[in-house]
């Protein structure tokens, strides 16, 4: 058994330099960065194209070796093979096969795992089933859609029911009813204990789910913690209450301005497009 | 551990089951089937000749195979190229290692996959010669005899006897060390010299056919036979004179113990010539005399049968064709099974196009193992620098090297390559398909294979 507080990923001074045809330095693509990912949390790795992120990702795969520094996951070397059967990657791109079928794509990676028999039958069943593709099963991935592709994409990093999860990008693609299903997934594996490392431009899905985030530029993490404290200011509030008259606001208004020198600003909250368009489709579904 | 080895033995059928399926679903598999089919099937009507019967089986037997090994070997090279690199390329192989797939057994997968297609190809190859040669022989207007004739001649394994040496070694190192000890032999040659010219010079006489003249040698059968197929006799004539006007000549084919049979030919100089032999002749022989009576009286060229690789070779019925047929496809397929080896290392290290490439030199190169070897013997490729005597340079000396390296590392595949011996009948022995095995795939594919793994995982996969 782990330790609830045990690192499942922990980097130290983590370096990695790649070289030209003639042996010399190009390109530093990960500076010493520090990095402590903890069992059951759900960690974002953000940052602009070319900051690091598909290096350390790589490194933490086994795929590339750090040039310096130390890396651990699941507490042994990220290339010793007993450690892959504990985890599972999904891609940003859909790296499948295209002429397999749904089916199988997931039977080849259970087979990659050492699963047989009925266990590794009834696995793919439910897998098949819990990312919605049971009518899809036995169309060849090459005509699925991209949201159909990230689907098998996940079904297949959750084969093995890892203890470590790495996904790139989980929600491109997804139609809005899809990603919040991903992240409700997502945030139950997080609830059973599953660590869970996310690389992802979309900032919003991020905030929803990750509870802790480590920005990057330039091969280097500028910015660590939870997202809470990162997005908390000691000296900004933001206030949130039913709609009170326009005297009393004002009063509230003027009082406040005199305690802190600033007039505050009042915005009127509603209701997100993300909202409306989940309960709409919902209500249509569940009509018809 | 028998769970471990369970396990893995797991990750490298799906891995080799993915190879296959891939070929097959990417339509390979179908393309190549076909070009197989067509070729196979057309090369003989396109090459029919005189369109007898036994050289429509002489074309089916020998342009055939010729064309399937040749598709076949670039095919395999291909696939086994692409068969890393390509996923490299285009990032599948990133999900398949982020598995616990350890890369030997990647590597593995994708080999035996390519071995397993190949065997299937090769196995449909067999299947439409044997078809072929079914059609030809029912559809031919030919009688019964010519028919059986032709049977005799081409679907037969037959096992090669040379003529006794008229004089042992032991006899020729006695001669040859009395020649020396009593001081006739030249200065500064030692008797085991003496002794190789001894012999080279005996066996040269002994062939050596004066107007109307005869030579004779004796062949040994050591196995006895059953005497139901026929024998073939192949032999060439040389002539001392440039031209080649016909020869009438007399065959005296005695066995031990039973009356001669003589069989009248006419032979050109420089051509082969194949002689079919009863097989009641050789029937439980112990050996056979065979002599042959020159009948040109008017000619005064003086003839001699070929040497150097080419003398008189008497062919015995060995076994069946069919399994002879299908020993040669086994030795075919580690041929191919090193190919793939050759071509999946390749890929593990470089792009497709480069691995590509570099196989596709190296396969050339093995090709030209004949060349080579002659080059690496006779030192043929040194040019006289002008004005200088023929003098090695240290240019030549390197080259020369290299070539005699390249000579021991191919000289096993150009032995072991049966498509000459199916094109003319000979036995290809339980023990010459071992030695493929051994060979091939015990020693070139597994060092290959070796050097490929300890490469392939030291590679990152950026």
């Amino acid at each position: 058994m782990m330790k609830d507080e045990e690192l499942v990923i922990e980097a130290r001074d983590l370096t990695k330099v790649f070289l030209d045809f003639w042996g010399r330095p190009k390109v530093r693509a990960v500076n010493g960065i520090h990095l402590d990912v903890r069992r059951g949390e759900i960690f974002g790795l953000l940052g602009p194209n070319g900051s690091g992120k598909s290096t350390t990702i790589k490194m933490i795969l086994g795929l590339l070796h750090p040039t310096s520094g130390q890396l651990s996951v699941l507490g042994q070397s990220p290339r010793a093979v007993s450690v892959k059967s504990r985890m599972g990657f999904m891609p940003e791109e859909s790296y499948l096969y295209k002429y397999l079928t749904a089916d199988e794509i997931l039977n080849f990676y259970a087979n990659l795992y050492g699963m047989t028999g009925s266990a590794k039958t009834e696995r793919v069943n439910a897998l098949i089933e819990q990312v919605g593709l049971s009518q899809a099963r036995d169309r060849r991935v090459g005509e699925f859609s991209k949201g159909m592709a990230r689907r098998i994409g996940l079904a297949q990093a959750l084969l093995n029911d890892p203890d470590l999860i790495l996904l790139d990008e989980p929600t491109s693609g997804l139609d809005p009813i899809a990603c919040r299903e991903v992240k409700d997934l997502l945030l139950a594996l997080a609830r059973q204990g599953k660590t869970i490392l996310i690389c992802s431009h979309h900032l919003a899905d991020m905030q929803d789910i990750c509870s802790r985030v480590a920005i990057l530029l330039q091969g280097e993490v500028c910015a660590t913690g939870s997202v809470q404290e990162l997005l908390s200011t000691p000296d900004t509030l933001k206030l949130t209450l039913q709609a009170p008259s326009q005297t009393t606001l004002m009063a509230v208004l003027d009082l406040l301005e005199r305690e802190t020198g600033t007039r505050p600003q009042v915005d009127l909250t509603g209701r997100t497009l993300e909202s409306v368009y989940i309960e709409t489709v919902s209500k249509r579904k569940s009509a018809s | 551990m028998s769970h471990y080895f369970g396990k893995s033995l797991t990750r490298i059928s799906a891995l080799a089951g993915l190879t296959v399926r891939d070929a097959a679903r990417s339509r390979l598999l179908v393309s190549l089937g076909g070009i197989l089919i067509i070729g196979l099937i057309g090369l003989p009507l396109l090459i029919s000749g005189d369109n007898t019967l036994t050289r429509r089986l002489q074309v089916i037997l020998n342009y055939t195979l010729s064309f399937a090994v040749t598709m076949l070997s670039i095919v395999t090279l291909w696939t086994a190229c692409g068969g890393v690199s390509s996923e490299i390329q285009d990032r599948r192989l990133y999900l398949v290692l982020t598995k616990p797939v350890h890369r030997y057994e990647l590597w593995l997968g994708k080999w035996l996959g390519i071995v397993a297609l190949n065997a299937l190809l090769l196995t449909l190859t067999g299947f439409i010669i044997g078809i072929m040669i079914w059609h030809t022989l029912f559809t031919s207007p030919e009688s019964e005899t010519g028919k059986r004739q032709a049977c005799e001649q081409f679907l037969l394994a037959r096992q090669s006897r040379l003529p006794e040496s008229p004089i042992s070694e032991k006899q020729a190192q006695a001669s040859a060390a009395a020649l020396v000890k009593s001081g006739r032999a030249p200065a500064g040659i030692d008797a085991a010299q003496v002794a190789t010219e001894l012999m080279k010079e005996l066996k040269n006489a002994r062939f050596v056919i004066a107007p109307t003249g005869t030579v004779h040698f004796t062949t040994l059968i050591t196995t006895p036979l059953s005497g139901i197929n026929d024998g073939l006799l192949n032999y060439k004539i040389e002539s001392s004179r440039p031209e080649r006007s016909p020869i009438p000549a007399l065959w005296e084919i005695q066995a031990a113990g039973k009356k001669a049979i003589h069989l009248s030919v006419t032979n050109y100089p420089g051509l082969p010539n194949r002689l079919l032999i009863p097989g009641a002749v050789m029937k439980n022989a112990p050996s056979l005399t065979l002599s042959y009576h020159r009948l040109d009286s008017s000619s005064s060229a003086t003839l001699f049968m070929a040497q150097n690789g080419q003398e008189p070779e008497l062919l015995i019925p060995s076994g069946s064709w069919a399994m002879n047929l299908g020993r040669g496809l086994l030795m075919i397929l580690c041929r191919l099974a090193f190919l793939s080896a050759l071509g999946l290392t390749a890929g593990c290290l470089l792009s497709t196009p480069v691995a590509v490439f570099a196989a596709f030199f190296i396969m050339v190169l093995l090709a030209m193992s004949g060349y080579v070897e002659s080059v690496a013997t006779s030192g043929a490729f040194y040019i006289p620098h002008e004005g200088h005597e023929l003098s090695k340079t240290w240019l030549d000396k390197v080259i020369l090297s290299q070539f005699k390296g390249l000579n021991r590392l191919t000289q096993p595949l150009l032995r072991l390559d049966p498509v000459p011996l199916l094109e003319e009948g000979r036995r290809i022995s339980w023990l010459l398909t071992t030695q493929a095995v051994a060979w091939l795939v015990g020693l070139y594919t597994a060092v290959t294979a070796l050097i490929g793994m300890i490469l392939f995982n030291r590679r990152e996969l950026g």
